[in-house]
């Protein structure tokens, strides 16, 4: 009993070992999910005093329910879902949200149906003529209402003079489901996150139309999500799990057979549960889009990148919001920067960087320039997000 | 509604507490003595909160409870008329959320009942992340113990070792313990 009493008291209080140490974890089966399956399943964990329980999600909505009922006490999420919680954006009431690190930069995709391939409609302007000119509207599917597929695929469109709101219909359907909806031709096109985007073109079902690196090289994507209630109540855990998600990303990226036995690991039934084919190309940044063009991008899938795809930039969290605002979804300014100070937890990100050795830039922000030529530096979201041709703002 | 299996095991068994506990709107399912095989009981009445109700709780009482909170951990309440400070802190340590000496009154079963409930929530919380946390302790000395293995077959340094262990347990879709597990038994069979 001794034993049994004495250890817990003496973990609990005054010490920076993790409060929690079982920590469960949500994911969706995507590529990007890698650096937690790694952490949770090769040792990664073990030395930060914690052991991660991977949970696999079927939908963005059962992962943010399942955050929200402390199901899950972290996950693989969306920037645009845990800034949509926090904001109580989309059905669910206003819950403060923690971005604890991000997981990834790039690597998501748009592909249109082989039907629309067999129309000749194989580039941007053969879809924006098709738009305009076809009676009936194209429908594309994203993965949730205010995720990142739904904001690069806004802001695809509308950089192709196409209204997103307008001029197309948009549903959502849940990543793994995608091709399954294509197939049963309930969708012309849709915007996902690999491997689903390659899967599609490897079943021979369309093509990849533009990558999201594309329309933002080294773009913010998914994040290490939480509440700040987790945060609040497990600082110490909250740091150890970034410590530890972050060496696996580290290694992950450290050569190019981690990767390649990265992708293997993926592939299995309890994780992605699809074939090497689709995941390991486009991990590693080959293309073929499915129209005969090969390619390699240096933009492709980062998951490290010597720390800059995890450092969760101010200017990251609230490029989301200026889009929220675009798309009428926000019908007024939220406080920007305020916002982002609370959601982005870049002082324990940092905290737990330096304790790895890894580079850690004292800017909170960051400059990035878009496919339309827009550039984002965070200085002045309420101008950016009033700035664009093609919106749904209602004041404007 | 709780349902709750109630002990009698008085003396003169008057069942003092059944007639609280009904008026209290529980369900009752009342055991007399314990002279009964206790997990058994558990597992085929399946209860929210177990009463005990003992004038003295002896030394088959203890054991019955300690057997209860290893396989079937329920809350358990103790109402009895020992003052003994001893052999309330043995109850509490044989499993007993909560041990109420005296004075039974209907309108205090439900707050006792709550705060038993909680007691239990709480310490089966506990104990599940200490089990936790011994088993992550165990798997990483097995892990370090491979990996001491591996760098002296392979001449490698600790870093190394590692990669090669993680990237072997990758390719097979495996967790890192298990490929630790594969060779310690190697070096084991190798001598």
């Amino acid at each position: 009993m001794t034993e049994l009493s004495s250890s817990p008291l003496a973990w609990l209080h005054g010490s920076d070992a993790p409060e929690k140490t079982s920590l469960n974890i949500g994911f969706m089966a995507l590529s990007d999910c890698a650096p937690l399956v790694v952490a949770a399943t090769q040792g990664f964990a073990q030395p930060h005093g914690l052991t991660l329980n991977l949970r696999r999600q079927s939908s963005w909505a059962g992962l943010r329910d399942g955050l929200l009922s402390g199901e899950l006490d972290a996950a693989h999420c969306l920037y645009g879902l845990s800034y949509a919680v926090h904001l109580g954006i989309g059905g669910v009431a206003a819950t403060p949200m923690a971005v604890l690190m991000g997981l990834n930069h790039n690597g998501q995709g748009i592909n249109l149906s082989p039907a629309l391939q067999a129309q000749g409609v194989t580039n941007p302007e053969a879809l924006q003529h098709h738009v305009h000119q076809s009676r009936s509207k194209l429908t594309f599917a994203q993965t949730f209402p205010t995720g990142t597929h739904a904001m690069w695929l806004y802001y695809w469109l509308a950089s192709q003079g196409i209204h997103p709101l307008r001029d197309v219909d948009s549903v959502v359907v849940p990543p793994a489901q995608m091709l399954a909806h294509l197939r049963a031709g309930r969708i012309d096109g849709f915007c996902v996150g690999e491997p689903w985007s390659a899967d599609a073109v490897n079943q021979g079902m369309g093509f990849t139309l533009a990558t999201s690196q594309s329309i933002w090289p080294d773009h913010p994507e998914k994040v290490l999500g939480t509440t700040r209630a987790f945060v609040e109540q497990y600082p110490n855990s909250a740091r150890a799990l970034v410590a530890t998600v972050l060496a696996a990303s580290r290694f992950i990226e450290a050569s190019q057979e981690n990767r390649r036995a990265t992708a293997q690991l993926l592939s299995a039934p309890d994780y992605l549960d699809t074939a090497l084919a689709s995941i390991e190309p486009r991990m590693l940044g080959d293309y073929e889009d499915g129209l005969g063009n090969r390619w390699h991008d240096p933009h492709g899938l980062s998951l490290h990148n010597a720390g800059k795809a995890n450092v969760p930039y101010l200017s990251d969290g609230m490029w989301f919001m200026t889009q929220f605002r675009r798309w009428g979804l926000l019908r007024e300014d939220p406080d920007y920067l305020g916002v982002a100070r609370q959601v982005q937890q870049l002082a324990l990100y940092r905290d737990a960087a330096t304790g790895l050795g890894i580079d850690c830039p004292l800017e909170a922000t960051r400059s990035s320039q878009l496919i339309d030529g827009t550039v984002w530096d965070g200085t002045d979201p309420r101008g950016y997000a009033r700035g664009f041709h093609l919106h749904a703002l209602s004041d404007a | 509604m709780l349902r709750i299996l109630l002990i009698d095991d008085t003396e003169k068994k008057v069942g003092r507490l059944r007639v609280a506990l009904v008026e209290a709107g529980f369900e009752v399912i009342e055991e007399s003595g314990l002279t009964i095989d206790l997990p058994t009981r558990v597992e085929t009445v399946r209860p929210d909160v177990i009463l005990i109700d003992t004038e003295s709780p002896g030394r088959d009482v203890m054991d019955q409870v300690v057997l209860v909170s290893r396989d079937l951990p329920r809350p358990i309440v103790m109402f009895t008329d020992e003052h003994d400070p001893g052999v309330m802190r043995q109850a509490i340590q044989a499993g007993v959320s909560a041990y109420i000496v005296e004075g039974i009154h209907a309108r205090r079963l439900q707050p006792i009942l709550d705060v038993a409930m909680a007691r239990f929530e709480s310490d089966q919380a506990l104990k599940a992340q200490l089990q936790a946390r011994d088993q992550q302790l165990a798997e990483r000395k097995r892990i370090e113990l491979a990996k001491g293995l591996l760098m002296k077959m392979k001449a490698c340094d600790e870093e190394q070792a590692y990669t090669l262990m993680r990237r072997q347990a990758m390719s097979r879709q495996q967790k890192l313990i298990q490929v630790a597990e594969q060779i310690i038994a190697m070096s084991e069979m190798l001598g």
